[in-house]
């Protein structure tokens, strides 16, 4: 089943949630929406899933019109942050409640219930917490009765907001692994909303980057990371440099501010570890002044100041200990990949001058 | 046993628990035991005789009858008053909110006296329903009015904050599973308001069954017809028939217990039906 959602609008009084935004998930992908709080991915969760009226646009599913279709009807499975489940059921009446409320005629036997509910709770290997109440277990456990109960009415749309924003990062780990197995399986198409890139990238087989209520960037998890298509989703993706600069019609030259509010200034966006660090002086290289090395977890990161402004560096161990850095010193900064944008828009600079290379 | 040597947040909780027993027995016990102690200077077959006289039977028909369906009532719109208060936004709901808790605070003969008034056959309301062959004031169906009237808060502010508590995503994880809206009332959100509703159907029940002040006014006061048990015992006290009044009081007071107790009872199943096995052990 795939989703279409086409020029999709949202407002909330005078808020602008959503902004004509459009999106095509087809049957088997399992999509991302990553964005900052506010940004809208929720609203678009929820708009997909018929529990909020777009102001505009149109909800396809399988080519299908369904924007007025109510929730209940839409055959989607919905997994909150906050799980929800029923709190005065046990566990294995949560999961059969989607087959119990089922018009009589479309009702399975009680025997085919008990079936299909042990399944899936096996699925979510939790078979043994059959009898237990919600309360009674953690919040990871919450987290996978709330899926099992969601696909036990074999929904063609599968919807999460935010499912493990709730969880410690451990069992977070865990349950996106298992979530990406899960999806694999079951052959439906997937939408997750999450705030954590990590999480993202990880997990989905593509991201929809949004920021204040339209789409920035729609591409495969190295796609939006390693070739941003914003400055936004620069930074919102991971660490990043910025650098001032000017761009000379195929020339963009680092370093060298042009007059606020001139044409030709520009940004470059350099990720902390596409910069190497070098002793001597080259015309490609920047100098700076290290202020501060600290070693976190696999990589060494050095924050150097260059003009007044602080940049970080990420070096693997060797390389540092290879350089042999101390704190104080003045050293040459050397982007190996870089990209340039004038206002919103990439340049296709093929040349860098760094400028200050003296 | 186990559980008082847990470590607890608030200190004194030996102290807490004697002082709370003390307070209620000094409050509510002492004076109950008092009327026990005081009553009976008869026989028993005095007291039976006594206590089971036509007009006496009718007087806990009416009583009772009047306060069960005075309570069902409020429960069912109280639920809906609380319901509508909480999950609807609409001009003056502040206002109506306030209103609520009106029948607490007005003088019980000040109630009284208004629905009279307006249900007579010459009041605002009785007097449209007196064409339809319809009279409240003065007849049993006057009683329950009245303890309609003072009933409603007890419920409308013991399932409001329970009300506040239920996530609208419960509702909305009924709708993607395909639930109806009747369906998700009845599965999913009755049983999480049942217990509160038990409660407020509780309090406005024993309330009922006490009132006096407003019910005087608008029952009418016929004897086998629209007379309650309170004002027996009132008339019997007056006329310094002590002991009568005492037994009156006694068998108000053993029905009134057991019907509490058969509801509390009722409400502990219902409250820890969700968790009766809290005390097994969570495997890590």
């Amino acid at each position: 089943m795939s989703i279409e959602v086409k020029n999709i609008s949202k407002r909330f009084g005078n808020f602008v949630a959503l902004d004509d935004v459009s999106l095509e998930i087809p049957t088997g992908e399992l999509v991302a929406l990553l964005g900052p709080s506010g940004c809208g991915k929720t609203t678009l969760l929820r708009i997909i899933a018929g529990m909020e009226s777009a102001s505009a646009g149109t909800v396809m599913f399988h080519g299908e019109e369904a924007t007025n279709v109510p929730t209940r009807e839409r055959q989607v499975g919905f997994v909150f942050q906050h799980y929800a489940l029923f709190r005065h059921m046990s566990v294995f009446e949560n999961v059969a409640f989607g087959l119990r409320v089922k018009p009589r005629g479309e009702r399975p036997s009680e025997k085919q219930i008990r079936e299909r509910v042990m399944h899936l709770l096996s699925l979510v290997q939790l078979e043994w917490l059959a009898d237990r109440y919600p309360s009674q277990l953690s919040g990871g456990q919450r987290q996978r009765i709330a899926l099992a109960r969601a696909l036990a009415v074999e929904p063609k749309v599968l919807l999460l907001d935010e499912p493990f924003g709730a969880l410690d990062t451990q069992v977070r780990k865990e349950l996106r692994r298992w979530l990406r197995h899960l999806h694999d399986e079951m052959h439906i198409a997937s939408v997750f909303v999450t705030h954590d890139q990590e999480e993202a990238l990880e997990v989905a087989d593509r991201v929809v980057v949004m920021n204040k209520g339209h789409i920035e960037q729609i591409g495969s998890p190295d796609e939006v990371y390693s070739a941003p298509a914003t400055p936004f989703v620069y930074r919102f993706l991971g660490n990043v440099n910025v650098f001032r600069s000017r761009v000379h019609g195929t020339w963009a030259e680092i370093d060298r501010a042009p007059e606020p509010g001139s044409k030709d200034e520009a940004l470059a966006f350099v990720r902390p570890h596409d910069i190497d660090i070098q002793r001597e002086a080259s015309a490609d290289a920047l100098a700076a002044r290290i202020v501060h090395i600290q070693a976190i977890g696999p990589q060494v990161r050095v924050e150097v100041e260059h003009q007044g402004e602080i940049f970080e560096v990420d070096l693997t161990r060797e390389r540092h200990e290879q350089l042999a850095l101390a704190e104080g010193e003045t050293v040459w900064l050397r982007p190996r990949a870089l990209r340039v944008f004038q206002g919103e828009q990439l340049v296709d600079a093929q040349t860098f001058d760094l400028g200050a290379g003296i | 046993m186990t559980n008082s040597r847990k470590h607890r947040v608030l200190p004194g909780f030996g102290l807490s628990l004697g002082f709370a027993l003390v307070y209620l027995s000094l409050l509510v016990l002492l004076p109950l035991a008092g009327l026990v102690a005081h009553g009976v200077h008869m026989s028993f077959a005095d007291f039976w005789a006594t206590a089971t006289t036509p007009r006496t039977l009718a007087s806990y028909r009416v009583t009772f009858g009047c306060a069960l369906l005075a309570a069902l009532v409020n429960a069912f719109f109280g639920l809906i008053v609380a319901w509508v208060l909480v999950r609807y936004d609409f001009p003056g709901k502040r206002f109506i909110d306030a209103l609520v808790d009106l029948p607490f605070a007005l003088p019980t003969a000040v109630a009284g006296i208004t629905l009279t008034t307006l249900y007579a056959n010459t009041g605002w309301v009785g007097s449209l329903l007196v064409p339809l062959g319809i009279q409240i004031a003065f007849k049993p169906a006057g009683i329950v009015v009245a303890l309609i009237f003072i009933g409603i808060p007890f419920v409308v502010r013991t399932v409001q904050p329970v009300i506040e508590d239920i996530e609208q995503e419960i509702e909305e994880a009924a709708a993607t599973l395909g639930a109806t809206r009747w369906q998700t009332f009845r599965r999913v959100l009755f049983p999480a308001l049942a217990p509160a509703l038990l409660t407020g159907f509780t309090l406005a029940f024993s309330r009922a069954i006490g009132e006096y002040g407003s019910v005087i006014f608008i029952a009418g006061n016929m004897p086998m017809v629209s007379e309650i048990t309170p004002l027996m015992i009132i008339s019997k006290l007056e006329q310094y028939d002590t002991q009568g009044a005492i037994v009156l009081a006694l068998v108000m007071l053993v029905i009134s217990f057991v019907l509490l107790l058969a509801i509390n009872l009722l409400q502990w199943y219902a409250a820890n039906r969700h968790t009766q096995r809290h005390s097994e052990r969570k495997p890590a």
